[in-house]
């Protein structure tokens, strides 16, 4: 169903647990270790933030929304679930995932312009032939078994963001900590509504700008000393209804600092938010996972290799002429 | 790729299969499976491979339909729906999936219920799409052809509970899922040899959960204009699934009726391209239901079109012959005269001529006239024939609406205790290679009648 993510094809189709992810991949290396072995590839989750910096650039390019984004980025995990990287065109994909998406979530764009702009970004590696988009486009379509409704954290932020009193701040941390979650494989592991709420909860330990280096250890001790007491608090208060108004703090009495009265504000949110964790049904166990996920992508991202990525993705396309066409 | 079929459009070379030439040879010959590659997208399943097309049901200006068997021992018939590839008659080529396309492929792979048609799988080969859907013997625009037939009768009442109880639960499922389908009418309408009611032709069919732009953006026109609901015949920009009820009300009448309520004329697009006031059409509507006004539709004086309003004719009915005279002093331009329309048609309905009123009714049976719908048959219509989009029935409010808890029990096979049989569904044999990109026509296949043609369903992509 298109609006009930329990009945959506992306639960029954596109949700995997972590050996699954990692059975499907061996598979497709299994498929011609020659090929792999010939073609050397860095690990998933650079190959990921190299694709969603150029998917990035694409977007821009086309000033579409971070919702097609996001649902493009999607497209393209699927998509190399079931088919070997090595025998495709990366930034044709890529081209071919945001056309789609852009039409899938109802902003259309032309295919002659996006074809145009991809070419322009990637001269060297596609051609100006909108058939070689349109052919890629039944391929992707095929590959997803037409399953092209994408439920995404985003609607689930919005509902609740007004439950938790969030901060114009807090929100925006939020929305791109779940942009983030895209260059991972969060979204094929587990459900929006679980990332939106790690998202909410990252935003309320983190502060803004520390997402990186040795704080993060501090922030991910923050979170899951939060969810450790959800677990304790969804044991302990059977029935009970009290822990989500007992988390509230009113704003600081007169006198205290502004400093002071943030820290409470938020030590209150924090409350409220385990609180709600506890007394609902949500999977908190999921919920630890994908803070550490996250956390690690971050640190993940200080490694990363922009150069040493793309040339590795260059030299198969180049190599097997991938990008004649 | 086709080397079994000669006259297959695909079996010209292709610019991809040149260019395919150009790479290496042996590169070729390792990797038959590169995609994205010369070699070029190859569906794994293939359409005739797996069914067996059996004839030519209908065509449209999104292509044609096929009715078909399965080869591979899958129980059943299917309705397959090709979809035109762009550049008829010329070499073809990808040109990338229409957006209406690409979301009736993606809703109709989501949805399953039993009043939805159900999609069975969808086959991309040969730069063609093809949607196999179940087969559905009947539609409604065929049913209600039927009963005009000689001797012109009434649909029994138990069958027109059971269809408005199955179409409101259809769009209740589509509507929970935030689906509009924007192009409810009674050919989309289908009805299986089981009785079972299939919402048919998601063509339209979008979703409306917090678009990114304004549903208005994307297609300026939508609901066949018979079909079309007053807030969108004034130009409102932000519909809602009331425009599906107003749809939905108006299948009511005309099962009732047997013809359409509102049957205006379309106005055309002019060459600038803007979007004409639909005056005939809101004057039949008018004619009915009065003048709308914004004591009954407070948003009325907001709509676009509000002052084209104006130009409209006081309402009066046509078929003042049954009228009653002596009121016309006292109502003023906005009484709605549904009621008397609705009372006149289930009272004698066995033709205008007549003047025996309930007694034409061929079926013989006497607790099955349209009569027996009752007052509550008169309040569901008007609920779902309400000006005000907002005040206007749901789905899930018309399906517990009295109407289907009074009276006869509602089946789930609108045949249920009949004896009437209705044609089949007529399936031509012109063309049956569906892998042949031949120009289609335009003319429907199942019904003979031109005098009942439809208006065109208006699709307009921004």
């Amino acid at each position: 169903m298109a609006a009930s993510f329990w009945e959506s094809t992306q639960r029954r189709y596109w949700m995997f647990s972590k050996e699954e992810l990692a059975q499907m991949r061996e598979k497709l290396c299994d498929e011609d270790p020659k090929l792999v072995q010939s073609y050397p590839l860095p690990d998933w989750k650079y190959l990921y933030i190299y694709f969603n910096q150029q998917i990035a650039r694409l977007g821009k390019r086309l000033s579409v929304r971070q919702q097609v984004i996001a649902t493009a980025q999607l497209y393209i995990k699927r998509f190399y679930c079931k088919v070997e990287i090595r025998r495709t065109n990366p930034y044709l994909v890529i081209t071919t995932a945001l056309y789609l998406a852009c039409k899938m979530e109802e902003s259309p764009q032309h295919i002659r312009l996006v074809a145009t702009e991809a070419r322009s970004l990637w001269p060297d590696f596609l051609s100006l032939d909108t058939s070689r988009l349109g052919e890629c486009e039944f391929f992707l379509i095929s590959e997803m078994n037409s399953q092209l409704i994408i439920h995404q954290p985003y609607r689930t932020l919005a509902t609740l963001q007004s439950d938790f009193y969030l901060t114009q701040d807090e929100i925006n941390l939020s929305w791109s900590i779940i942009n983030d979650h895209y260059v991972t494989d969060l979204p094929l592991l587990y459900p929006p509504h679980i990332v939106a709420l790690t998202a909410i909860l990252l935003s309320l330990v983190l502060r803004p700008n520390s997402m990186t280096g040795a704080s993060a250890a501090n922030n991910i001790a923050a979170a899951g000393a939060a969810l450790a007491q959800a677990q304790v608090g969804r044991g302990g208060m059977a029935g009970g209804g009290t822990g989500a108004s007992s988390g509230q703090t009113t704003p600081g009495a007169p006198g205290t600092t502004d400093k002071d009265k943030q820290q409470e504000a938020r030590f209150g949110k924090v409350q409220r938010f385990a609180a709600f964790v506890a007394e609902s049904q949500v999977d908190i166990e999921a919920m630890v996972d994908c803070t550490q996920e996250m956390i690690s992508f971050y640190e993940v991202h200080e490694q990363y290799n922009d150069k040493a990525t793309r040339d590795q993705i260059n030299r198969f396309i180049k190599a097997r002429g991938l990008d004649k066409a | 790729m086709s080397l079994t079929n000669p006259h297959s459009s695909s079996s010209a070379p292709s610019s991809a299969r040149v260019q395919g030439m150009k790479r290496s040879v042996q590169a070729a010959f390792d990797d038959p499976s590169d995609r994205g590659l010369g070699s070029g997208y190859q569906s794994k399943v293939r359409v005739v491979d797996r069914y067996k097309v059996i004839g030519f049901i209908s065509s449209g200006t999104y292509g044609r339909v096929y009715k078909a068997v399965g080869r591979q021992g899958q129980p059943g018939e299917f309705a397959i729906k090709k979809f035109k590839p762009d550049k008829e008659g010329e070499q073809i080529q990808y040109t990338g999936i229409s957006q209406s396309a690409v979301r009736e492929m993606a809703l109709c792979s989501e949805l399953a219920n039993l009043n939805v048609i159900r999609l069975v799988e969808i086959i991309l080969e040969d730069k063609c799409i093809f949607m196999v859907f179940e087969y559905a013997e009947h539609d409604l625009l065929q049913i209600i052809h039927h009963h005009t037939q000689n001797p012109r009768c009434p649909i029994p009442a138990t069958m027109v509970k059971s269809i408005m109880f199955q179409l409101l639960n259809g769009c209740q499922y589509l509507h929970a899922n935030w689906v509009l389908h924007r192009d409810l009418k009674p050919a989309n309408i289908m009805v299986t040899s089981a009785g079972q009611v299939k919402i048919g032709d998601l063509g339209l069919a979008r979703l409306f959960h917090k678009p990114l732009h304004s549903l208005y953006g994307g297609d300026k026109v939508v609901v066949t204009i018979w079909y079309r609901a007053p807030e969108l015949l004034l130009g409102s920009r932000h519909y809602t699934p009331a425009i599906d009820m107003w749809a939905v009300g108006c299948i009511f009448a005309e099962l009732l009726s047997l013809r359409p309520i509102f049957k205006g004329e379309e106005a055309k697009m002019d060459s600038k391209k803007t979007v004409p006031f639909q005056r005939n059409q809101m004057q039949k509507i008018v004619d009915i239901m009065g003048m709308p006004t914004k004591e009954r539709w407070p948003y009325l004086t907001s709509m676009h079109e509000y002052s084209s309003l104006g130009m409209l004719q006081t309402p009066m009915m046509h078929h003042h012959s049954h009228q009653h005279h002596h009121g016309s002093s006292k109502s003023s331009a906005s009484t709605s005269h549904l009621e008397e329309w609705y009372y006149r048609t289930i009272g004698t309905h066995s033709g205008s001529s007549t003047s025996s009123p309930a007694h034409g009714n061929p079926n013989n049976n006497n607790n099955n006239n349209l009569a027996s719908l009752g007052a509550e048959g008169y309040k569901l219509l008007a609920g779902l024939l309400e000006y005000d989009p907002e005040k206007r029935l749901t789905a899930q409010q018309a399906l517990q609406h009295p109407f289907f808890s009074t009276g006869d029990k509602v089946s789930n096979n609108c045949f249920e205790g009949l004896k009437t049989t209705y044609p089949q569904r007529r399936v031509s044999q012109d063309d049956n290679d569906i892998r042949t990109s031949s120009l289609p026509g335009t003319k429907r296949s199942g019904l003979p009648d031109d005098s009942l043609a439809r208006p065109a369903k208006r699709v307009k992509e921004a």
